[in-house]
C-alpha cells in the first residue's frame, strides 16, 4: 500500500533534484513558497475528486462549479454587500446542496456519475456565463472582504495558508478514509457495491456523501481561487480544473474503476503535478507544451504502476504457493490455478 | 434427529413465496419450514431459482407475493442488515467480497469493530485482525487476516465468506454453493463445519450442485424447478437417483 506513495515521492524528489540542477531558481525559496500555494490551491479539490473517484464515480463539474458559485460569490460581497462569513457560508452550502443533488442523481435515480457530473459542467457554466452576461466579475475597492481575503491569500510565517489549509485537511481527510468506518466502507462500495450492500452498508448514502463532500470542497476552493485571482471571468474561471484533479488523483494512485487510492497519493500527485508545471516555465520550455507534458508524465507514471504491481501479484502469488506446497496437495493446484496468466508476462 | 415438518417451532416458515423480475417468474408459491438444528438441502437445475430464494430470505429484496415468518413472528426485510439482526447470515454464491481489502476487513465489513478516541470512532485493526484469525482457525483454514482477498485462492476466499457467519450468534446459516470450486480436503472443511453449525442448533440451508454433499450433510432435501417447489423429503426416504429426476423434470412430483 504505502509502496505506491514512497515511488511517487522518490519520482518526486528525483524531478526536483534534476530541475534544480539545471536551474538553481526552481529551489530558490520564493519559487518553492509559489509552488505550495498553487499546491494548497489545486490540493484541496483534488482530495474531494480522489474521494468520489474511489466510489468508482467521477466528478467532471468542478471547474464550472467554481466559476458559479465564484460570481455569486463576488455579488453577494461587492452588489449585496452580504457580510463575509455569511457569504463564505452561502458558498460552501451551495458547493454541498450541488453535491448533494449529483450525488442523489447518481444513486437514487441511478444515473451514471460521468452524464450527471458532465451534465454538470455544462449548467453551471452556462448559468456562470448567463448571470454575469460573460461579463468578469471582481471587487470594487477591494475592502469587501479584507479579512478573509487575508486568511485566503495570506499566509503564516511565509508558509501560503493554503498550504497549511491542504496540510490540515488531508490529515482529516486521511483520518477519515484510512482509519474510520466510512473510509473503509468508501473502499469497499468502489470495489463491489453488491457486496457492500449485502453487508448491510448503505451504500448509496455512503456514495452520495463523496459527492457531498468534492462538493463542499469545491466551495472552500471557489473562495480560495476568488482571492488568489480577484476577479472572476465565468467562461474561463476554473476551465479544466477538475481534469487536474483527476489526473493528480490517477497519478497518486486512484484507480478509475473505484476502491483504490490514498490521501497522501492524491496530495502527492498534485505536488507532482504542479511541478510539473512550473518545472516547464523555469526550463524555458515552451509554454505551449505545458498539457504535452503532464499528459506523457501521467501516462507513463500510471503505465509504470500497473507494470509494478502485476510484477508485485505475480510475487505474491508464488510466495503463498510456496508456503502451502508442502502441507496439502490439492490447494496446490488451486492456488496455481488461481495465478494470473503467464501469457502476459513481459519481463 | 428433528424429522420432516417436526411438531415443533420452525425457525424459518415460507408461505407461498412468488417473486417476477419484469416478465420473467423466478419464484412461484413456494412454502418451506425449517427447524432449528436443521440441515436442508435445496437443489436444482441452473435457473431454478434458488438464489433468488436466498436472496428474499436474507433480505435483499421483497417477495412479489407470499409471507416469511421467522421464530414465528412475521417478518419484512427492507435491508439485509434486518434479516442479520434477526439472526440470518448468508454465504452468497458469488461470494460478494470486496477485493481490495484483507481478509479481516471482509469479514467484519458492515459490522467494524471500533475503538473511542474521544468523541471519534475509529477502526479497531488490531482487535478484527485477532478474532478473524481465530475464526479461521476454528475453519482449519490457513487464510490470513492481513492477506488481501484478490490475492487469495478459491478456498480461502470461502473461508473468508463463511467465517462472516461466525461473527454473530445465527439462528440460520444459508450457504449458495459454498462448496463449489474449492479443494476436497476445503470440502470436508465445510461440511464438517455444517455439522458443527447442527450440533449448536442452528438451522442450515446448503444449496448445492453436489449430490455427495447433500446427502452427506442433510436432514431434508428441497428440489426446485422452475421457481416451483417439486418435492420435500427426508434424505432417508430418497435417493440421489430420484432427486436427479426430479431435478431433471424426468421425475415431475414426490
Ligand atoms: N435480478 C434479476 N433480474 C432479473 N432476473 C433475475 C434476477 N435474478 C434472477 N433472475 C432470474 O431468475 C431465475 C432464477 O435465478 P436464480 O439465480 O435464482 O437461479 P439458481 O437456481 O440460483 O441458479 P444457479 O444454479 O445457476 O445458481 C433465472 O431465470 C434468472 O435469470
Ligand atoms: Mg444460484
Amino acid at each position: 500500500m504505502m509502496k505506491k506513495e514512497l515511488g511517487l515521492f522518490l519520482l518526486l524528489a528525483v524531478i526536483s533534484a534534476i530541475t534544480g540542477a539545471i536551474n538553481p531558481a526552481f529551489l530558490s525559496f520564493v519559487n518553492l513558497l509559489n509552488m505550495a500555494n498553487l499546491i494548497g490551491l489545486f490540493g484541496v479539490f483534488a482530495l474531494g475528486e480522489g474521494l468520489v473517484i474511489i466510489t468508482g464515480g467521477i466528478d467532471l463539474s468542478l471547474g464550472s462549479m467554481f466559476a458559479l458559485l465564484g460570481v455569486v460569490f463576488i455579488d453577494l460581497l461587492t452588489t449585496y454587500q452580504v457580510p463575509w462569513p455569511l457569504a463564505l457560508l452561502l458558498v460552501l452550502m451551495g458547493g454541498l446542496a450541488l453535491g448533494g443533488i449529483q450525488g442523489f442523481l447518481i444513486t437514487r435515480l441511478k444515473m451514471q456519475p460521468f452524464i450527471v457530473t458532465l451534465c454538470g459542467l455544462l449548467i453551471y457554466r452556462g448559468a456562470a456565463r448567463y448571470y454575469t452576461s460573460d461579463s468578469t466579475r471582481g471587487f470594487g475597492y477591494g475592502d469587501e472582504a479584507s479579512t478573509l481575503s487575508n486568511i485566503a491569500s495570506g499566509n503564516i510565517g511565509g508558509i501560503p495558508n493554503t498550504f497549511i489549509f491542504l496540510i490540515i485537511l488531508a490529515l482529516v481527510l486521511g483520518v477519515l478514509l484510512h482509519r474510520s468506518v466510512y473510509g473503509r466502507w468508501l473502499y469497499a462500495v468502489g470495489k463491489n457495491e453488491e457486496a457492500a450492500r449485502f453487508s448491510g452498508i448503505n451504500t448509496n448514502l455512503v456514495i452520495a456523501t463523496a459527492y457531498v463532500i468534492s462538493g463542499g470542497l469545491a466551495g472552500v476552493s471557489t473562495v480560495m481561487f476568488v482571492f488568489y485571482t480577484n476577479s472572476v471571468s465565468p467562461s474561463s474561471f476554473g476551465n479544466f480544473y477538475e481534469l487536474y484533479a483527476i489526473a493528480a488523483a490517477v497519478l497518486g494512485g486512484c484507480s478509475l474503476r473505484g476502491g483504490e487510492g490514498s490521501i497522501l497519493g492524491i496530495v502527492l500527485g498534485t505536488a507532482l503535478l504542479q511541478v510539473l508545471q512550473n518545472l516547464v516555465n523555469i526550463l524555458g520550455i515552451p509554454n505551449s507544451l505545458n498539457f504535452a507534458v503532464m499528459g506523457t508524465v501521467i501516462l507513463i507514471g500510471v503505465l509504470a504502476d500497473q507494470q509494478l504491481q502485476a510484477r508485485r501479484r505475480r510475487k505474491a502469488a508464488l510466495a503463498s504457493l510456496a508456503r502451502t506446497a508442502p502441507k496439502s496437495k490439492d490447494s496446490t493446484i488451486l492456488q496455481s490455478a488461481a495465478l494470473p496468466t503467464r501469457a502476459g508476462d513481459q519481463a | 434427529m428433528v424429522t420432516p415438518h417436526d411438531a415443533g417451532l420452525a425457525v424459518l416458515e415460507l408461505k407461498g413465496i412468488g417473486k417476477e423480475f419484469g416478465a420473467i417468474r423466478a419464484l412461484h408459491g413456494v412454502d418451506l419450514r425449517i427447524s432449528p438444528g436443521e440441515v436442508v438441502g435445496l437443489m436444482g437445475d441452473n435457473g431454478a431459482g434458488k438464489s433468488t430464494l436466498v436472496k428474499i430470505i436474507a433480505g435483499n429484496f421483497p417477495p412479489s407475493h407470499g409471507e416469511i415468518r421467522f421464530d414465528g413472528k412475521p417478518v419484512h426485510f427492507g435491508r439485509p442488515i434486518d434479516a442479520r439482526a434477526v439472526g440470518i447470515e448468508v454465504v452468497y454464491q458469488d461470494l460478494a467480497l470486496a477485493d481490495n481489502l484483507t481478509a479481516a476487513a471482509n469479514v467484519f465489513l458492515g459490522r467494524e469493530l471500533k475503538r473511542k478516541l474521544g468523541p471519534f470512532a475509529l477502526l479497531d485493526h488490531k482487535a478484527m485482525a485477532a478474532r478473524a484469525l481465530e475464526l479461521f482457525g476454528e475453519l482449519r483454514s490457513e487464510t490470513r487476516p492481513h492477506d488481501l482477498v484478490k490475492q487469495m485462492s478459491g478456498g480461502q476466499r470461502q473461508a473468508v465468506a463463511i467465517a462472516r457467519t461466525r461473527l454473530s450468534n445465527a439462528k440460520l446459516v444459508m450457504m449458495d454453493e459454498p462448496t463449489a470450486a474449492i479443494s476436497v480436503r476445503q470440502v470436508e472443511q465445510v461440511l464438517s463445519l455444517i455439522h458443527r453449525l447442527k450440533e449448536q442448533g442452528v438451522a442450515v440451508m446448503l444449496i448445492s450442485h453436489r449430490m455427495p454433499d447433500v446427502f452427506a450433510v442433510c436432514d431434508r432435501v428441497v428440489v426446485m424447478r422452475r421457481g416451483e417447489k417439486r418435492a420435500d423429503k427426508a434424505i432417508g426416504d430418497t435417493s440421489p437417483e430420484e432427486v436427479t429426476s426430479l431435478i431433471t423434470g424426468a421425475k415431475e412430483a414426490a
